[in-house]
């Protein structure tokens, strides 16, 4: 049985405590930290409340070698290494070798409850390369039967462009990008596009490839950057309205959170939920508690998997914190943006 | 008269994109806050989809011709004198003037310039444009040379507005982002237009984002932006974009101070408590310095610290962010130049006033040289930075100005100025900055830059 509530959920952090601080199960990145965190992991962690105890590692996801990251107990397995987009500076890598396509089975049950259909073809354009996204789409299209398309973007381009003044220049990618989803939409049949914000907002600019992708697509997704709730509503209602227009919140880190099946009388059109075997998404306030529901927090991740562990993460972004929807056990996010202080770092959402 | 009377803030409101004769409210939210402190108006924002949908509707409907005439007359009319969407013409006033801290003498003076620029528009055509009758047949017809006009205002003074409303006179269908703080005149001008018999898919009116505005002014046939250096830069040299930037109005002072002069150069930095882009900022003189300094210091020193609202007012006001701003900015050029209204002034470059509101002293530095870089800053209240000319530093320092104000008896140096392709005004002795008549340019012809030649030859 999966672990769903927090009762399980605590059992299940409890079980994976002794899989990554085991001396033949762990990762050598956490072997290596288990004697210098102040706290015996094996018995001082007995559930969710414990695991803001852990320091946050993800600046060390920069750096890392990746081997270090993956369990002993999982040495014979192929992993691959992904990197996140480096919005907020280097890249951080992650490892999968299954984890990851376990998620996308319970994601794409979420979408298609959302009313993205269950076969059809995909088109992704978004980036693939280092980039995880790339191969969560593919993923989705194979699982329903699908062929993937996908149009290359290179997000880190963008953002070099974007950081540097230099729109026009980002402006003339952006081109370029819908100028290769224009030729696959006018000759192969595409069910559902997966894009970003920002894409869209071009392709809408584009009358012909508007046309074609409001009349020709069954489903939308959006994801990667985040989107305000009025140009939301253009979407739904403007621009696509006869198509399912749905999000996915999501990172390299944490894995992906799609939008929860709408309930009535939502105050936000649209809440994502994590995957509530292996994430916790909280929202918290300067001090780290929780905020109360329909106040804004920052995102701490935890993520607690066979393959990786990843405990106590302050993210970039900020939400509204919402109950669970009925049927589930994890509070909902509305209304995401990005963080704005991060360290004086200068966050450069880019077109991905 | 003269009573202070404590004005009640008006009710905050409540603003949303208006497209072809509709409101839409936007789901995208933000406050507009008062000089006094607090809100003044719940703003709702386009974001670009909501801007791309307006530009699309406009589009469609564009044809590019001319409303009739008596349309703006009646508009200007009933922007002075008539209630418009709940809102009477005093509510309007007091709304922009905590908005933006204009006083209300000057904002009273705006609705009145409004109205007579709106009502000049026809002569201000006839005067920009060249006779078109060439014999017997043979015609020009002066044509939009677009169907979309974009306007991204800014907010330190309503009189702007009459560009895009010009635009639509002349026949473009119109999408205007107001200044982030003055979002109440454009709103006021549209009801008025439409209630005087405009056709509402000839306008839109779109609170948003400067990206939004940048991503308008790309799609529009014609543009305008107005605003700061910065906000202005990229659209330098787009042939279809009309910039109004930073004025850099200067004075060329070769001749000696009395007081008429005084009183000239202090009207010209602090008319509309300086938030005019033809406000004289830089003074560059042949005479004394400090002198010259030290007198416009203390004829401007004299002017009272008074909320915006009362009758005697003459400096902007504006709220608590502005003014630590303009604190620092202040501090941070008196450290590089020296300072001359400390003599004569308060000390602290903006004063709290009873009623919640912050007023910035005028300022006036010298620096030592023409070139200094800091000749040219331009600040939102009264500032003048006074620096020395003479033959040795030519036209140089003098370039790159709204207005150039000359008080000189050489004709070679007039002449010179005249010819200079970045002084785009002159102006000769005690003559106000942006005195004027319809077809005199403010910044070359923008009759011409709306409207284009067409050859029109008729078979006899």
């Amino acid at each position: 049985m999966t672990p769903h509530s927090d009762t399980e959920f605590d059992a299940h952090i409890r079980k994976l405590m002794a899989w990554h601080f085991g001396e033949d199960t762990g990762s050598p990145f956490w072997l290596g930290k288990k004697g210098r965190l102040g706290f015996d992991p094996l018995t001082d962690i007995t559930g969710l409340a414990d695991l803001a105890r852990f320091p946050d590692v993800s600046e060390e996801l920069r750096t890392v070698p990746a081997q270090r990251l993956i369990p002993r107990g999982l040495a014979g397995r192929p992993f691959r290494v992904y990197d996140s987009g480096g919005t907020t500076g280097a890249p951080k890598r992650i490892v999968d070798s299954g984890y990851r396509s376990t998620l996308l089975e319970w994601a794409r049950e979420r979408l298609i409850a959302s009313g993205v259909p269950g076969d059809g073809n995909w088109l992704h354009l978004g980036p693939s390369g280092p980039h995880v996204i790339g191969f969560d789409v593919s993923r989705y299209a194979a699982l329903g039967g699908g062929v993937f398309y996908t149009v290359d973007l290179d997000p880190r381009w963008v953002k070099h462009l974007l950081g540097a003044g230099r729109t026009d220049e980002a402006d003339d990618y952006v081109q370029h990008l819908l100028d290769q989803a224009e030729t696959i939409l006018e000759s192969q049949d595409i069910a559902v596009l997966n894009t970003t914000p920002p894409l869209l907002e071009a392709i809408c600019a584009r009358p012909k490839l508007h046309a074609r992708i409001r009349d020709g697509v069954r489903a939308i997704i959006w994801a990667g950057t985040s989107i305000s709730a009025e140009s939301l509503r253009q979407l739904d209602e403007v621009f696509f309205p006869g198509q399912a227009v749905v999000g996915i919140y999501g990172n390299s880190l944490m894995g992906v959170a799609p939008q929860r099946p709408a309930a009535p009388g939502d105050p936000y059109p649209c809440v994502f939920e994590p995957y509530p075997v292996t994430t916790r998404l909280e929202l918290v306030d300067d001090e780290g508690a929780l905020v109360p529901y329909g106040e804004r927090g920052r995102v701490r991740l935890h993520l607690v998997a066979e393959e990786m562990f990843l405990p106590n993460i302050l993210e970039r972004d900020s939400a509204v914190r919402l109950a669970p929807g009925p049927g589930s056990v994890v509070d909902g996010l509305a209304d995401v943006q990005t963080y704005t202080a991060l360290d004086g770092v200068r966050i450069i959402e880019g077109v991905y | 008269m003269g009573t202070p009377t404590p004005t009640p803030a008006p009710a905050p409101i409540t603003v949303d994109p208006y497209i072809c004769g509709r409101t839409t409210a936007s789901a995208d939210r933000t406050r507009l806050p008062s000089v006094l402190g607090g809100d003044l108006a719940d703003i709702g924002n386009a974001p670009r989809l909501l801007a791309l949908a307006a530009l699309n509707e406009i589009r469609t409907h564009a044809d590019g011709r001319a409303p009739a005439t008596e349309i703006f007359t009646e508009a200007a009319r009933l922007f002075a004198t008539a209630t418009l969407e709940g809102e009477t013409p005093q509510e309007y006033v007091l709304r922009v003037s905590h908005a933006t801290g204009l006083t209300a003498a000057a904002m009273d003076q705006a609705v009145r310039d409004l109205v007579a620029e709106i009502g000049e528009l026809p002569e201000t055509t006839a005067a920009e444009l060249p006779g078109t009758r060439f014999g017997e047949g043979f015609g020009t017809r002066w044509v939009p040379r677009g169907r979309v006009f974009a306007a991204v205002m800014a907010s330190n003074h309503p009189v702007p507005n009459v560009s895009w409303v010009q635009a639509l006179f002349h026949g473009y269908s119109v999408l205007v982002k107001p200044g982030s703080r003055d979002p109440f005149t454009p709103r006021r001008l549209i009801a008025a237009l439409l209630a005087a018999g405009l056709e509402p898919a000839k306008v839109a009116f779109l609170p948003c984002a400067h990206a939004v505005g940048d991503f308008l002014l790309r799609e529009a046939d014609r543009g305008i932006i107005y605003g700061g250096a910065r906000a202005v830069a990229q659209w330098q040299d787009r042939e279809s974009v009309a910039v109004r930037g930073p004025g850099r109005t200067k004075a060329l002072l070769d001749q000696d101070l009395d007081d008429s002069v005084v009183d000239h150069l202090a009207l010209s930095a602090s008319f509309d408590g300086g938030t005019r882009c033809t406000n004289l900022s830089a003074v560059l003189t042949t005479r004394p310095v400090g002198e010259v300094a030290d007198r416009l210091a203390e004829r401007l020193g004299r002017l009272p610290s008074l909320p915006a609202t009362e009758d005697e007012a003459t400096l902007l006001v504006v709220d608590r962010a502005r003014a630590e701003q303009i604190r620092e900015q202040v501090a941070a050029l008196r450290a590089q130049l020296t300072d001359h209204s400390v003599g004569f002034d308060s000390g602290d470059p903006v004063v709290e006033l009873d009623d919640g509101s912050f007023l910035p002293r005028p300022v006036v530095l010298s620096a030592d040289r023409a070139d200094h870089p800091a000749v040219g800053t331009e600040l939102p209240f009264p500032f003048v930075i006074v620096a020395p000319w003479t033959d040795a530093d030519g036209v140089a320092p003098l370039r790159e100005s709204l207005v150039l104000n000359v008080l000189t008896d050489r004709e070679e140096l007039v002449d010179e100025a005249v010819r200079e392709p970045s002084v785009r005004k002159v102006t000769r002795g005690t003559v106000l900055p942006w005195t004027a008549v319809p077809g005199i340019p403010h910044d070359d012809n923008y009759t011409q830059f709306l409207l284009e030649p067409k050859g029109m030859v008729a078979q006899r």
